[in-house]
């Protein structure tokens, strides 16, 4: 029987912010990049993300966040990630991303920032690349 | 991994999982370690039409359960897509209250289009599961396509659930689930019409088992009021304490698995074999030119498939 | 000189496209033409009064009025130099809010000794918006940050500090965005007039207060639909009877299509929405034309495509006007108006991150349309809307003459609907007007609003159009300068000066989760526990019986000072909570 691997993202949506489009659109997109996206939906703690990331084992985890509380939330997510040993992990962050914070994001050990006019198909490309994989 | 795993180590776990889940090398080879050490979960099985509500009462009824004590693991089944082999799994959003449980495990699964295979994976992800000390394993699927059927068939205590205002919910129930049912679960009865649905499905039963001790029990619930689970959870919480002390292995269930595994393995041999014999389009030649016909040339190719 | 016979007009259509069109199309090699046509054929004017009507009459496809009230001191206004307050419009000041309730009332203090003296036009937090207090786990990190934070009638009360004397509570209206607990802010504002001995008849304003919308855009929601919606006729009742100067609720086509709808599903789902709400009313025990009057709308639109929007703006005064009147057999005129003070514009998700300035030409498309269909010629949003840092007074002064450019200079708004009888805009407003109509009736054989949020079908069909769009500007079907086209190593990025003028302090921000958690703690300290308790408790009782209004258990809740939390969690025992969609 054939190996049969697919690359796995859990998209989420952190604090109470509800603007959902974002997410949504990824989802779906990269859902027909041939991914297999589980999306957890609005008012995710960053307990909740890295548990399920580690439960469903996901290559990937895109934060959609769009009320300015990107530090902090992806602060905690990272460290959350760490303290059960899942850094490895790979974690995007899309939204409203002001210019000097996306250099901070990227030393907390972000892959990707992607804000407005991001193209799935480079989000896409840019996961497969850093994960070597070609699923 | 896998001793990692056997102490609960969730990420251990994950990690078994998908190399199982994705047939990687040696998954089998995992699979003939960890057998002897399981059989001893009980497995319940929630289908129903899509929306009744499934994922809202898994939720509340796998907390109810983790607070009596039990390790529960959660796996829910969600479709493909046809076109790009990707999905969007989404029953994790109606389970946020119980995703930080710490002894609530809860695994996401495709179909992955697998001919029949749905089955068989899911069967291993219990497995593991299992192995894993996951006293009560729930798996959710849509009671839609037969393989998603055949998944909660495997289980040892089967949910179905309906709800009011889902189209002709009754006549919806596919024939097939209703035999396998061993509760009927009308949901969302906060809304009209669950009485009518109670009294449809009771009317359906009433026809079609044979003696009354049979008929399995029609309840109403509201995952939002909390109507109703209570008394879920008292014939939930009956049937698991029997299933703790009855059988383990099922001859039935044992032989089932068996021929499916064979399944899958010959389908899988048959098209390395095909593939590998240029891809049968000698033969197609010869149907679409109308020297041979579709029947011939299976016959033709089962012979040489079997013979090797 | 004979009058032209449909006959004629179709056989030289015919000749055209024989022998000038059809020609030229297979000279550049395509499949069809670029460009189209349109002729008395497109569009018969034999019903000119049933579907045009003159402005300020049924069908008011035209417009609510031959001109609005700005319009009518326009002129006057631009001698005196008229400003409004800054980036507010009317009465009412900026939108915003931060921080404590005592760190914004500064800053309205602040703003005030500026000139800026506009009514209070409060943003709340997200905790806020969502019923949760500052001290909750769910509040964590989210306390004034995109709004203030509100966690009890103190609070708010704290913040009406800068509205006294002249800025009284009488003299000028408090816009409150708030959806979910709209009935304990609504509460409170009434509980402030008590206090301060000022007749709620004298309160004017807006609460939002259009909880449907948030299921399929926004997202702040609490409870699940149905419940949500009593809720809405409670506060319905409240206002009717008791604050008939306030408007009820400000319904979101904007929010809607921000979130991603195509124009043919944002009329169709805001009238769902609406109708439900009209429905509560009535169940309520109101006359239609006793509470629709004061029914608002939230800048329906927003899309760059400008004929597309002058029409929506048409189609929807028209379906709007005849729901009201065939349906709910409305008399007064009020009742059938979508009254907005927004109207078209191409709407935040137009304005593009890449080239910025770019979007003070795209506003001044919305700017045109608005104009052009009933509006203030408002160029919306600033061009740094996207920059999401707060607009800048450069961006402000610069979207600001863009609209006065428009009505002094371009005199765009003179001429009171003039696409009127135009074929196509005609016949585009009746193809708006059917494809929203068949799209609604799609909803109302789901049970309405309420159960197409129930089954996930709104919010899903949403999610898809905004899917569907992603995929057209990825792959060129849909141009965006500077995003998917023109965006060679020639083209420049001009950039002007930018200073955003008096943010809100970051050091405040910082601090003010744990200021506030501080205030609240001592509030729980220090209030008169036995009555909160016995308050909530008879908000539960009340609750649990449908029929019963509940702004009054609400009002004593709020004078005892419970919390914002503590009234939706009583709330939310009795009613559940809403779920998020599953994709
Ligand atoms: N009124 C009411 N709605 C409910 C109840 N339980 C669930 N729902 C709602 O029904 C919708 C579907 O619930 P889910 O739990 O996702 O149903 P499901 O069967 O798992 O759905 P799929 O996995 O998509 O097939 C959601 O909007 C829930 O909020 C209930 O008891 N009453
Ligand atoms: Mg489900």
């Amino acid at each position: 029987m054939g190996q049969d691997s697919k690359i796995r993202v859990l998209v989420a949506k952190p604090g109470l912010d509800g603007h959902e489009r974002g997410a949504h659109v990824v989802a779906y997109g990269l859902r027909d990049e041939g991914f297999e996206v589980i999306y957890t939906g609005l008012r995710q703690t960053p307990e909740q993300i890295v548990s399920a990331a580690v439960q469903e084992d996901v290559d990937v985890i895109g934060l959609s966040i769009l009320s300015g509380a990107h530090l902090s939330l992806t602060k905690k997510i990272m460290e959350g990630l760490k303290a059960k040993g899942a850094n490895d992990v790979l974690v995007t962050v899309g939204g409203v991303i002001p210019e000097e914070d996306k250099k901070t994001l990227e030393e907390m050990g972000v892959a990707g920032v992607f804000t407005s006019g991001s193209k799935i198909k480079d989000i896409a490309a840019l996961i497969r690349t850093k994960l070597g994989k070609n699923a | 991994m896998i001793e990692a795993a056997r102490k609960s180590n969730e990420r251990a776990l994950a990690k078994l999982i998908s190399h199982v889940e994705d047939r990687k090398p040696g998954w089998k080879d995992i699979m003939k370690a960890i057998y002897a050490e399981t059989g001893r979960t009980c497995v319940i099985g929630v289908t129903g039409s899509p929306g009744s509500g499934k994922s809202s009462l898994v939720s509340e009824f796998a907390k109810q359960l983790g607070d009596m004590g039990y390790a529960i693991g959660i796996i829910a089944v969600d479709p493909s897509s046809p076109f790009s082999g990707g999905a969007v799994l989404g029953d994790r959003i109606r389970m946020r209250d119980i995703s930080t449980y710490k002894n609530i495990f809860i695994r996401s699964m495709a179909t992955r289009g697998m001919l029949g295979g749905l089955c068989q994976a899911a069967r291993d992800v219990v497995r593991i599961m299992d192995f894993a000390g996951r006293d009560i394993v729930i798996i959710e699927t849509v009671g839609v396509g037969q393989d998603e059927i055949e998944v909660v068939s495997a289980s040892d205590y089967v949910v179905l659930v309906t709800y009011p205002g889902g189209g002709d919910s009754v006549q919806a129930i596919k024939a097939g689930v209703m035999e396998i049912a061993d509760i009927f679960v009308v949901n969302k009865c906060d809304r009209d019409g669950a009485d009518v649905i109670v009294s449809e499905i009771s009317a359906m039963l009433d026809l079609s088992t044979e003696t009354v001790e049979k008929i399995p029990p029609v309840i109403k619930t509201s995952t939002f009021t909390k109507e109703g689970i209570d008394k879920f959870m008292e014939i939930l919480s009956e049937f698991i304490q029997k299933k703790e002390k009855g059988l383990h292995f099922q001859e039935e269930h044992v032989r089932q698995e068996v021929m499916s595994i064979l399944e899958t393995e010959m389908v899988s041999l048959i098209k390395e074999k095909i593939s590998s014999d240029g891809n049968m389009e000698k033969e197609l030649k010869l149907i679409l030119s109308g020297k041979s016909d579709p029947y011939s040339v299976a016959d033709e190719l089962i012979k040489r498939v079997a013979g090797i | 000189m004979k009058k032209n016979s449909k006959e004629e007009i179709k056989e030289a259509l015919k000749k055209w496209e024989d022998e000038i069109l059809n020609p030229r199309v297979k000279k550049f090699n395509l499949d069809k033409s670029p460009t189209s046509f349109y002729t008395p054929l497109s569009w018969d004017n034999s019903h000119f009064l049933e579907k045009v009507g003159f402005p300020g009459q049924f069908p008011f496809t035209a417009g609510n009025n031959p001109f609005d009230f700005w319009r009518a001191y326009a002129n006057f206004a631009a001698k005196a130099g008229f400003r409004s307050d800054w980036g507010g419009s009317g009465k009412s000041g900026k939108y915003g809010g931060f921080g404590t309730p005592a760190d914004y009332r500064d800053y309205l203090f602040k703003m005030q000794s500026m000139g800026r003296y506009g009514g209070p036009n409060i943003a709340f937090d997200l905790a806020t918006q969502c019923g949760y207090d500052s001290d909750s786990s769910f509040a964590e990190g989210e306390v004034g940050r995109v709004g203030v934070a509100v966690d009890s009638m103190q609070d708010f009360a704290v913040i009406y500090e800068a509205y006294t004397g002249n800025l009284e509570i009488d003299k000028v209206p408090s816009n409150f965005t708030i959806n979910a607990p709209a009935a304990v802010i609504i509460a409170m504002y009434a509980c402030l007039a008590k206090k301060r001995g000022i007749p709620l008849n004298k309160l004017e304003g807006t609460p939002q207060n259009d909880i449907l919308k948030e299921f399929i855009a926004r997202g702040t929601y609490i409870y699940p639909p149905a419940p949500s919606l009593r809720l809405f006729r409670d506060t319905c009742v409240f206002c009717c009877k008791n604050m008939p100067a306030l408007n009820i609720n400000s319904i979101g086509g904007y929010h809607i299509r921000e979130a991603g709808a195509t124009r043919v599903q944002d009329l169709a789902f805001s009238m769902a929405n609406g109708i439900a709400y009209i429905e509560a009313g009535l169940e309520g025990g109101l006359e239609v034309d006793e509470f629709v009057p004061a029914f608002t709308f939230n800048a329906f639109g927003g899309s760059m495509e400008i004929y597309q929007e002058i029409a929506f703006q048409r189609a929807a005064r028209r379906v709007w006007a005849h729901i009201l009147r065939d349906r709910f057999h409305a008399k007064n005129p009020k009742s059938m108006q979508i009254r907005q003070p927004i109207t078209a514009h191409i709407g935040c998700s137009s304005a593009t991150l890449q080239r910025p300035l770019n979007n003070l030409a795209r506003a001044v498309v919305g700017g045109i349309a608005a104009g052009m269909s009933g509006g203030i010629a408002g160029a919306f949003p600033p061009f740094d809307e996207p920059l999401g840092l707060g607009h800048s007074q450069e961006a402000t002064q610069l979207q600001q003459d863009a609209s006065r450019i428009l009505i002094y200079e371009a005199k765009v708004t003179d001429i009171c609907d003039p696409w009127a009888g135009s074929y196509f805009m005609e016949s585009l407003t009746d193809e708006i007007e059917k494809d929203a109509l068949a799209e609604l009736e799609k909803i109302e054989k789901m049970g309405g609003a309420v159960a197409a949020i129930e089954n996930g079908y709104m919010p899903r069909a949403v999610a898809k159009s905004a899917y569907d769009r992603q995929k057209k500007i990825e792959n060129q079907e849909e141009l965006v300068v500077g995003v998917n086209c023109f965006t060679g190593e020639h083209e420049i990025d001009v950039s002007i000066n930018r200073v955003v003028e008096a943010t809100y302090d970051p050091e405040l921000m910082k601090t003010a989760e744990e200021r506030q958690k501080a205030n609240l703690a001592r509030l729980k300290r220090e209030r008169n526990g036995t009555a909160v308790v016995s308050s909530l408790r008879s908000l539960k009782v009340q609750a649990e019986d449908k029929d019963k209004n509940l702004m009054p258990a609400i009002c004593e809740c709020v004078e005892n000072d419970a919390t914002l939390q503590e009234i939706c969690d009583v709330l939310r025992e009795v009613f559940g909570e809403a779920q998020p969609m599953k994709l």
